[in-house]
């Protein structure tokens, strides 16, 4: 095994500066934790990354597991509330496009992951501090000053990936860090009423002061995720002295005069993702206290119920990737996954069924949206778009749901549950609209999108063999590092993409992507 | 008089919104069945002290007159706070008061309706206590002096009186007020008659009927004795025997109205006989901690057990006056605990105010149905998918087929 590591870290340092002549002879001496290139140090890292992302996950939860003590000691009606995730989203409208040129141009990604990791821990320290004064617009400032850096800190946490495991293990790293992500909020949901109590039985009482408390022991997740990025700064910097390492980048180029030559099909896809992001994530912000009103529930098996989703996806990303390849027929999934949310909306809404149903069927709905939606914008738009694509569509899901976070809020005021959860099943129909229009565009366009795996793969074999007489050739004319770029045929673009998802592809599939660092997008 | 109440039972029974459903479930006398009150506007009027120049003493009469009947709410705070309901069969009844025996020690027979066969049913609705109490962290409950109603002194309700909007409003604060909690404050029953059906606006928005009136139950400024007081308001019921009271819970999937509120809880007087519907007494299971109700306000409320009362009703004054020496034995009391606040008791710690809300009326209690918006927003939504899905299928094969027809002349 480290045999095989060595190998493809030193083929890595070969790729990168063509330096590989910087003696690495000395570092055979180095015990196997220290040493870069070793199979325990790469875990090491694995693991800081990992927990690089737990803190901003933890805390982008803490309204939802605390909504009743957050509503009763700041004194804020619903609408009031959801301002605080709005608040999160609005940064994030204007700095997805930005986070990968901030990581490439000017702090780079090492310097760029602790400024994030600050913001984050910066943002939620001042979050608590409102409630410890009890002024709300502090919360607001907090979380406002969290997002700019939670989004981004995604961003550098899979450029760090992809500089330190492209090649074998670059799926396998991404789908623990999204199941650390879910991890993240899971733990967040369920300790946070719990912590909130104990504070409650060390002061005596309830009020600002003990929210405060709370999120301020929340907030020191966010302390060890700045640890984890400060250590992952001196091992990446060590590593690439040992190596001759070039530092990450997320390499991703947007140019905003691309969005006019979206096609319709896109926009769809657009529209689709606003529309179902917004009635999962604002749901789950509002949804502790519709469990405990509408259900009985008590507040622990609300905040379990809470998290499903979130422990669902966790381990159904990976096998719905995988099946969603197998197959192909995007757009079936896709139509399938909004179709079972639709029903478990409207269960919620119109009966009393028991809640757990409904809930496990939008996580895995959840799930296999994901799976199936994101890898079809690669379908629809050239490499070099791609880029601007995905953040364009990063833009606009925020904006999303920053409006319908604050619509939802003040629904719930003025017009209750029931209405609350038919504005969210009527978001749904729009997507699943736009999931039919798209059906039949696509249909009437002749596109890729819902072709199976087989007509896929009859078309990867024309296109295989074009590669390999175009690779035979490039073989004999370019030198070894020019055959080490990705290719640039469809198949392989699709790839990538699945492989943001955490699925777990045939290692000749993969290839180290710059814009897999939208994964982000997939919170 | 039970004879009477069952003609009642089959009267109302047709009446109200759930009348079309409930045919065919009774027996023979249902075929005469007239609606007592059909949904048309009807006129209400309100009097203040009938016959009696004098506003030491409050007694309100409201007199809804249908088409075929009339309702009889008479309103007093003469003893603890209470309302009688009386239900006639004739266009004409009225109401007769005897002032100088109802306001002596032995009432009995001071209050009647003339014609007094007209009479079909009557019932009585008592506020008779309002218990303080709060809930240390070992669970014990801890009782301070219970007010009971009867001891109040009542403001007069002449000034508070409307006429157009049929409101009032009876204020009273405790005889003897040792512990000083409503030396800022106030207890009050705030009185509202509805002429046509309709929905109240602000929260928790009843739907009500031209049967029903709302009794709205308000402290106000009135000082907690402990930290985390809760108060708790007794209501005891009249009925006549052959009647029994029922707790019904609903929880309804509809909070549309009353944001967040799930529950509606009635208390409804049925016939023993045949189970239908004489009376109720119908709420949601909230209270507001502010004058303007919003739902972050809201102060949760339980009701604990539906009681049959052995023990003697405090002094109602227009209660004896009405049924008599018979009160608890040819009539039977049923009292039920009315608490507000939840987990803790701090929205009224903070804001000093509660207000509570029933309705109380003749007949099947109103049920909330989906709201017109509800229906068309889903009916839309649901309804464009297919829709597209269709046209989208015609587009289709029109395509193809035109693609199919292009190649033709080829040939």
């Amino acid at each position: 095994m480290a045999e095989e590591e060595r190998a493809l870290l030193a083929s890595a340092g070969g790729d990168d500066g063509g330096g590989g002549g910087g003696s690495p002879g000395p570092l055979r001496a180095l015990p196997a934790l220290c040493d870069p290139r070793r199979f325990p140090h790469r875990l090491l890292v694995l693991a800081l990354m990992c927990f690089l992302g737990f803190g901003s996950y933890f805390c982008y939860d803490n309204p939802a597991a605390l909504q009743t003590q957050v509503q009763r000691d700041m004194k804020v009606n619903a609408a009031q509330f959801m301002a605080l995730y709005a608040w999160y989203s609005w940064p994030n409208v204007v700095l997805c496009f930005f986070g990968g040129f901030l990581i490439d141009r000017v702090f780079g990604i090492r310097l760029g992951t602790i400024i994030f990791s600050i913001f984050v821990c910066v943002g939620q320290v001042i979050f608590a501090l409102g409630a410890l004064l009890n002024t709300f617009w502090l919360m607001d400032l907090g979380r406002f000053i969290f997002g700019i850096g939670g989004e981004s800190l995604a961003v550098a946490q899979n450029t760090y990936a992809v500089s330190w495991f492209k090649g074998k293990e670059l799926n396998l790293v991404f789908g623990l860090q999204l199941s650390m992500a879910r991890i993240g909020s899971t733990v967040n949901m369920n300790i946070m009423g719990w912590i909130y109590s104990r504070v409650q039985d060390l002061l005596g009482y309830t009020g600002p002061s003990t929210l405060g408390l709370t999120l301020m022991i929340g907030g020191v997740t966010c302390l060890f995720s700045l640890t984890c990025a400060l250590i992952l700064a001196y091992l990446d910097k060590r590593a690439e002295k040992l190596l001759c390492k070039e530092q990450g980048k997320t390499g991703e180029v947007i140019k905003l005069t691309d969005v006019k030559d979206f096609s319709l099909s896109l926009w769809l896809i657009f529209v689709i993702c606003v529309c179902y992001y917004a009635a999962v994530f604002p749901f789950i912000g509002l949804g502790k206290v519709f469990f405990i009103e509408k259900f009985k529930f008590s507040s622990r098996e609300a905040s379990a119920i809470n998290s499903i989703v979130y422990i669902i996806s966790a381990p159904m990303s990976p096998v719905f990737g995988l099946l969603v390849d197998k197959l192909g027929k995007n757009i079936i999934w896709v139509l399938c996954a909004v179709i079972t949310t639709l029903a478990s909306h409207i269960m919620l809404a119109f009966t009393f069924w028991n809640p757990w149903i409904a809930m496990c069927l939008l996580g895995v709905a959840y799930s296999l949206l994901a799976c199936a939606l994101w890898p079809m914008v690669a379908f629809v738009v050239p490499e070099h778009q791609l880029g601007t694509a995905y953040g364009f569509m990063q833009s606009i899901q925020n904006l999303g749901l920053a409006i319908i976070a604050i619509a939802a809020g003040m629904i719930l005021d003025t017009r209750g549950y029931l209405f609350l959860e038919v504005f969210f099943s009527a978001c749904v129909c729009l997507s699943l609209i736009a999931v039919v229009m798209l059906y039949f565009v696509n249909h009437l366009t002749g596109g890729d999108l819902n072709w199976s795996a087989k007509e896929r793969e009859k078309l990867q074999k024309v296109a295989a063999t074009e590669a390999e007489e175009q690779e035979r050739l490039r073989r004999q004319n370019e030198d070894d590092l020019a055959k080490l770029r990705p290719k640039a045929d469809d198949f392989s673009l699709r790839n990538k993409y699945l492989s943001k998802l955490g699925a777990q592809l045939p290692d000749n599939y993969s290839s180290c992507l710059s814009t897999m660092v939208h994964r982000s997008v997939l919170k | 008089m039970a004879a009477s109440a069952l003609l009642l039972a089959a009267l109302l029974a047709a009446g109200g919104r759930g009348a079309a459903g409930r045919e065919g479930a009774g027996g023979g006398r249902r075929q005469d069945r007239v609606p007592l009150r059909p949904l048309l506007p009807l006129q209400v009027s309100m009097q203040y002290n009938p016959g009696w120049n004098n506003s030491s003493v409050n007694l309100l009469h409201v007199r809804a007159v249908g088409p075929s009947d009339t309702l009889h709410y008479i309103w007093s705070s003469i003893g603890a706070p209470a309302v009688l309901l009386v239900a006639t069969e004739s266009r004409s009844s009225a109401l007769r008061v005897n002032w100088t025996q109802l306001l002596s020690p032995a009432p009995a027979g001071a209050i009647w309706i003339d014609p007094p066969s007209s009479v079909v049913y009557s019932t009585a609705v008592v506020f008779t206590k309002v218990f303080e109490y709060s809930e240390a962290k070992t669970l014990e409950e801890l009782f301070y002096p219970t007010y009971d109603l009867s001891d109040f002194s009542w403001d007069s309700i002449n000034h508070t009186l409307n006429h157009t909007a049929l409101t009032a409003e009876f204020t009273g604060v405790p005889a003897t007020d040792p512990s000083g909690s409503f030396s800022n404050g106030s207890l009050a029953f705030r009185v509202t008659a509805y002429e046509a059906s309709g929905r109240d606006g602000p929260l928790p928005s009843l739907l009500h009927t031209a049967n029903s009136s709302k009794v709205e139950f308000v402290l106000a400024g009135v000082a907690p004795r402990g930290n985390s007081s809760r108060f708790v308001l007794e209501v005891a019921t009249v009925e006549e025997t052959g009647v029994v009271q029922r707790l019904r819970s609903a929880r309804s999937i509809d909070d549309e109205y009353t944001p967040t509120i799930f529950e509606m809880l009635s208390l409804v007087a049925e016939s023993q006989n045949d189970s239908s519907a004489l009376s109720f007494l119908q709420w949601k299971a909230t209270a507001y901690g502010s004058q303007s109700p919003r739902r972050e306000d809201s102060i949760q409320c339980r009701s604990r057990g539906l009681q049959a009362a052995n023990w003697t009703l405090p002094v109602s004054g227009i209660v004896h006056a009405y049924f008599g020496e018979g009160v608890g034995s040819t009539y039977t009391i049923s009292a039920i605990n009315i608490s507000f606040g939840g987990e803790d008791g701090r929205v009224y710690q903070e804001k000093r105010y509660l207000s509570w809300s029933a309705l109380l009326g003749f007949g099947q209690p109103p049920k909330d149905t989906f709201s017109p918006l509800v229906i068309s927003i889903m009916a839309v939504a649901l309804g464009t998918p297919m829709v597209m899905l269709l046209v989208g299928s015609c587009v289709v094969l029109f395509a193809q087929r035109k693609r199919y027809s292009e190649y033709e002349p080829i040939n």
